[in-house]
């Protein structure tokens, strides 16, 4: 389980910063570094086990019927790569300690470098691909954190965006390639899957996922072309910057290359996709890194060359090879580490790992690479590695002794802002611990180095290891010829820069950064484009297309089907329901002719209303009859707010051909609902409901089935709903808030009555709805009460109470009612919500799950037998939410409608001054 | 039951429902909205009075149970009618303009609430 | 003879609301139409009670107390509406 932990606590531990740089920033990095240390000791703890070819594993199951899970593993790649990025991770933490300035959040800076760690060693250390998936997506998020860290620099936000915008991308294509490696694997455990090799390679999958896979990795490690990102992630701090180009970030690329070796290497797509990517990269990022003056540019191209050059390595297939990129990813990450946090004699020492030169440990691996680059044929070109390798590598030492040359070598400058001083000890130890392997593995890399690089190459190649040599003479190799050729080339390069930097001036220049961006910037033209174009903002539209759809798919239904007329005889009409159906039809008909004036087909609406909630009552369904009334009211005041803000007649529709064609839609579906309906009823069939009727009283305890399924059998559907409900009526309070300044309110108060009444509160009207309030309210804890056992509920009596409130609120004003609420709406929610769940939660403590319910009876002196149900403290969840959610989204748009059309606050309860006492309000208003 | 008690039950929801149509008559008939207002506002208030007169009556004997339900309707509706009716008339005073020539003076310093403040004129 | 008169009242009451829907018909003013609606509303809960007469039982009278007080929010609502523009200010 320990191995878990090497990936929690890092990412636990990012909680822990930005705690303790209250402390001072010492115990700040002091308290990172342990997070850090105490990962690496647990890592550690494993070493003996790893060396000795065993892989440990941890992890817990989540789902395992779909094959997800938290599990780890420790091979030897990724105990390698753990180890590396802990390790290098601690140096950077000191040397970032020193390197931050106090102005500088470095809590913040440190909580983001340990997620980020955290999610490194999960990418190296998952098991489940689909862990693996997350935490390499958290990588590209995190490192977007610690790129863009200085947020004032409009640099580090690009590069950050751009970092991100890449990576992620990439990860997209990763995220689809790795389900199908799973898919033709059958598992989506890494250790199953890496010795199904053949099987995924036989796969007619292979080459998707192979592709896909490869596009994950190559934006991850900045491969051609996908290699502009990289520089502009320079924006970042340097400690970030050492930390993302030699340990972590980059190396997840080639990390994913190495780990999926087994797997999909070997192949003839394999060769001749990876291996040229790989050449390209490294050929590029040599040359322009020659040609680059600034020292943290020149790095990032030397970046990108190593991983080229890596990448080509894995490309080339073969066991040796394999072994040479393990080598190299070693030597890259502590030469490259130590040049990035770049003091004085050291860094020279670090360059000339960079240049290959022989002691160093960067030549024994550059070595390697030119001799296994000597014997590859790409399609039968014997030359074409060989020969570009060589170019490369003498375009490697210019940089790089240029580098070594114009900042350590070159003239002594008198012109800095601050005089140079010699760094503390904090910024040099850190590069001084990377240097020593440097020139340790330089010098005896079998003995340092050796068990190291048996170890993590046997991972990656999962069998036998070829037979090699690490050593600093093998004789007189061609690599070796290539190597002095580099030299020579490269000093040539060095001696001759004047004139070939003339002949790049004169190539017209290649911005990456701008052809990122206006390629980003096309796209967001065209999405804009495409959205407009579907999205016109007519609501016709949309209407059509959802019905037109339900017409195609309901009508291709209906004709793939039997068309058998219903069993059930049909019943006989009445005068009252002949009548009603008559006032339904004439006033959705007369809706259809009055549409253009808006007020006059809200009131025909209310007619229909009317008559749905009597066919309620007609066919035995109290409780919607009860819920339709009243949601009618609510949604006309609603409606009738809106209207205030709203131009009062409709505007004219399209010509008359759109309006047929949208009649026949709407006509077509309207036939088919009703159809639809006459099919069903005249059936008999069974449904869940005899479930829910014969279990209502045993189960629930209620008589009352509508109200036990709300509250009890489907407790989970309400307590969600009330829950979006209360989100809703938040989100209209926050959308509607700032919705009407400026230009909006112009608008609307254009659209104002000019001719309106003098009296905003009828005093006959506010004394009348004072009276009707405790009334209402004795109505709403009637129905609330009854609930579970006759018709009503908390959701109903919920409806009641705020529309009794609300009755206040348009009789009296905002301004009046508001001050005698003394619970405001946002807090009814809240307690609303927070008594449904705790409700739901009291459950567990009598081990029962979640939203079980019980009652029980209570004898109450005077009221008689009394039941108390567990589901009536839900109830009253809900009934608060309703209650607060409707009060909280009509008292907003009120107030919006307040706002553009401010009132004279009253205090009388009568705007018109009564006789008499005119004189005396009208003073003290004054 | 008693035939008195049925006799009365049949009566008033007679009653109620002649009162109910007499004050349908008025609304579709009547020639303008002031009186036309007349109609639903009495005459229907009246029949649907007697309706739940009738209702309680016939529970109370059938059932031998005296129900309140009625009586809160009836106390909402009596309650509630006259204001809906004077809500009604100032929407309409103030819609109408004939109907505003038509407004007698009130006799005070202080017009109609509907048509005046009641402040003096730039407040 | 309870049966006969609530079967003439069915009639008479279907009649009046025949009667109101003629008037939110055809207006011709907004007040016409709440006035019909309100009206409407009334007529509503007379068949409902009458119902509850007719099927001796009192399961439908929260709906006729709720239309009760809806019905006069909603009529409220629409003339404060025609009355300022704005329902609760």
């Amino acid at each position: 389980m320990t191995l878990l932990f090497v990936i929690l606590i890092p990412l636990l531990g990012a909680l822990i910063p930005p705690l303790v740089i209250r402390s001072g920033r010492n115990a700040c990095a002091a308290a990172t570094g342990s997070v850090t240390l105490l990962a690496l000791a647990l890592l550690m703890s494993h070493a003996p086990a790893v060396f000795s070819g065993e892989v440990p594993k941890a992890g817990v199951e989540w789902v395992p019927a779909l094959g997800l899970s938290l599990s780890v593993f420790a091979d030897g790649l990724g105990f390698f790569f753990a180890a590396m990025i802990l390790a290098i991770g601690l140096l950077v933490i000191v040397y970032a300690r020193f390197y931050l300035s106090r102005e500088e959040p470095m809590g913040r800076f440190f909580a983001y470098l340990l997620l980020f760690q955290g999610a490194m060693v999960g990418v190296v250390l998952s098991d489940n691909i689909i862990a693996l998936l997350v935490f390499w997506e958290l990588t590209s998020l995190t490192s977007f954190l610690l790129i863009g860290f200085w947020t004032k620099r409009a640099d580090a936000r690009q590069g950050a965006r751009m970092a991100l915008v890449v990576t992620g991308g990439g990860g997209l294509a990763l995220i689809a390639g790795l389900l199908l490696v799973a898919q033709a694997a059958g598992s989506y455990q890494l250790t199953e899957i890496l010795v199904r090799g053949e099987m995924v390679r036989a796969s007619p999958l292979y080459l998707p996922a192979l592709l896909l896979v490869l596009v994950g990795a190559f934006t991850k490690s900045a491969q051609f072309p996908f290699h502009f990102w990289l520089p502009h992630a320079m924006a970042a701090p340097t400690p970030v910057s050492a930390y993302l180009h030699s340990a972590t970030m980059v190396k997840a690329g080639v990390f994913l290359l190495a780990r999926l070796w087994p797997v999909l290497a070997g192949t003839d797509p394999w060769f001749l996709i990876v291996a040229p990517v790989g050449l390209a990269t490294m050929l590029l990022g040599a040359v322009i890194a020659l040609f680059k003056d600034d020292l943290k540019a020149v790095l990032a191209y030397s970046t990108v060359s190593h991983l080229g050059l890596m990448t080509m390595l894995l490309g080339f297939g073969t066991p040796m090879a394999a072994v040479a990129a393990v080598f190299h990813i070693i030597n890259h990450a502590t030469f490259k580490a130590a040049l990035f946090m770049v003091t004085g004699t050291l860094a020279l020492l670090a360059s000339a790992s960079m240049a290959g030169v022989p002691l160093f440990n960067g030549f024994l691996s550059k070595e390697m690479m030119l001799e296994e680059a000597a014997h590859t044929a790409y399609l039968g070109l014997d030359f074409l590695f060989p020969v570009l390798a060589s170019v490369a590598a003498v375009f490697s030492v210019a940089y790089s002794a240029r580098f070594a040359i114009g900042t350590f070598l070159g003239p002594v400058r008198h012109d800095y802002p601050h005089h140079p001083h010699d760094p503390p000890l904090g910024l040099w130890l850190p590069v001084a611990v990377l240097v020593v392997p440097v020139i340790a593995i330089g010098l005896f890399p079998a003995a340092v180095a050796g068990p190291l690089v048996a170890l993590t190459a046997s991972a990656v190649i999962g069998g036998p290891l070829p037979d090699y040599h690490l050593a600093l003479w093998h004789g007189l190799t061609p690599a070796l010829f290539m190597s002095l050729l580099a030299f020579a080339g490269g000093a040539a390069l060095i001696l001759a820069f004047r004139r070939v930097d003339g002949v790049r001036a004169r190539l017209p220049p290649l911005d990456a950064k701008a052809m990122f961006e206006a390629a980003s910037g096309g796209l967001v033209v065209a999405c804009r484009r495409i959205v407009a174009a579907l999205h016109d903002g007519a609501l016709s539209r949309y209407m059509g297309v959802t019905v037109a759809t339900l017409v195609a798919v309901g009508g291709y239904g209906f004709w793939s089907a039997t068309h058998a007329a219903g069993a059930r005889p049909l019943l006989p009409v009445t005068a009252p329901a002949l009548t009603a159906f008559l006032a339904l039809v004439l006033a959705s008909g007369a809706v259809l002719l009055f549409h253009g004036e808006r007020l006059t087909a809200l009131i025909l609406t209310g007619v229909v209303g009317v008559v749905v909630a009597l066919a309620f009552l007609q066919f035995s369904a109290p409780d919607l009859a009860l819920t339709q009334i009243s949601v009618d009211v609510v949604t006309t005041i609603l409606m009738l707010l809106a209207l205030n803000l709203l131009p009062k007649t409709t505007p004219r529709e399209g010509s008359r051909a759109v309006r047929w064609r949208d009649g026949a839609i709407a006509g077509l579906a309207g036939l088919g609902a009703a159809g639809l309906a006459y099919a069903v009823m005249t059936r008999n069939g069974t449904s869940i409901s005899d479930f829910y009727l014969a279990q209502s009283k045993p189960g629930g305890g209620g008589t009352n089935v509508v109200n036990v399924i709300l509250v009890d059998f489907r407790g989970y559907d309400t307590f969600a709903e009330i829950i979006v409900l209360g989100i809703a009526a938040l989100a209209i309070y926050a959308l509607l808030d700032p919705a009407l300044k400026g230009a909006a309110v112009r608008r609307i108060k254009a659209m104002l009555p000019r001719d309106e009444a003098k009296d905003a509160h009828p005093l006959i009207l506010v004394v009348a709805t004072r009276v009707l309030l405790p009334l209402s309210l004795v109505v709403g804890a009637y129905i609330f009460l009854r609930g579970h056992n006759a018709p009503g509920g908390g959701f109903i009596a919920g409806l009641v109470v705020a529309i009794a409130l609300i009755m206040q609120y348009i009789a009296s004003g905002y301004g009046w009612a508001a001050e005698r609420m003394k619970l405001d709406a946002q807090s009814l929610i809240g307690a609303g919500v927070a008594i449904a769940g705790l409700t739901g939660l009291a459950a567990f403590a009598f081990g029962r799950p979640f939203l079980t319910s019980t009652f029980g009876y209570l004898h109450w002196p005077l009221v008689g037998e009394f039941e108390l149900a567990s589901a009536m403290a839900f109830d009253l969840g809900v009934f608060l939410t309703v209650v607060g959610v409707m009060v909280l989204s009509l008292a907003q748009l009120s107030r919006v409608a307040h706002r553009v059309d401010p009132s004279p606050e009253s205090r009388a309860p009568m705007d018109v001054p009564l006789e008499g006492a005119a004189s005396g309000a009208a003073g003290k208003e004054d | 039951m008693y035939p008195f008690l049925e006799a009365l039950v049949a009566a008033l929801i007679l009653i109620g429902a002649f009162f109910l149509l007499v004050g349908a008559l008025g609304l579709a008939r009547l020639p303008d909205m002031m009186r036309r207002l007349h109609g639903p506002t009495k005459a229907t208030t009246l029949g649907i009075g007697a309706l739940l007169i009738a209702s309680m009556v016939y529970f109370a004997a059938v059932r031998g149970s005296f129900s309140i339900h009625e009586l809160l309707i009836t106390l909402f509706l009596f309650l509630t009618a006259p204001v809906s009716a004077h809500m009604l008339a100032k929407a309409h005073i103030l819609r109408a303009r004939a109907e505003r020539d038509r407004l007698p003076a009130t006799g005070t310093a202080t017009g109609w609430a509907t048509l005046d403040s009641g402040h003096p004129k730039g407040e | 003879m309870i049966a006969a008169a609530i079967a003439i009242a069915g009639g008479a009451i279907c009649l009046a609301i025949a009667l109101t829907l003629y008037r939110l018909a055809v207006g011709p003013d907004a007040t016409d139409r709440v006035l019909a609606l309100d009206t409407l509303v009334i007529e509503t809960i007379a068949l409902i009670v009458l119902g509850g007469i007719a099927y001796g039982t009192a399961m439908y009278f929260e709906a006729a107390l709720l239309f009760a007080m809806v019905g006069f929010v909603t009529t409220v609502a629409f003339c404060k509406f025609l009355l300022r523009g704005n329902v609760i200010e």
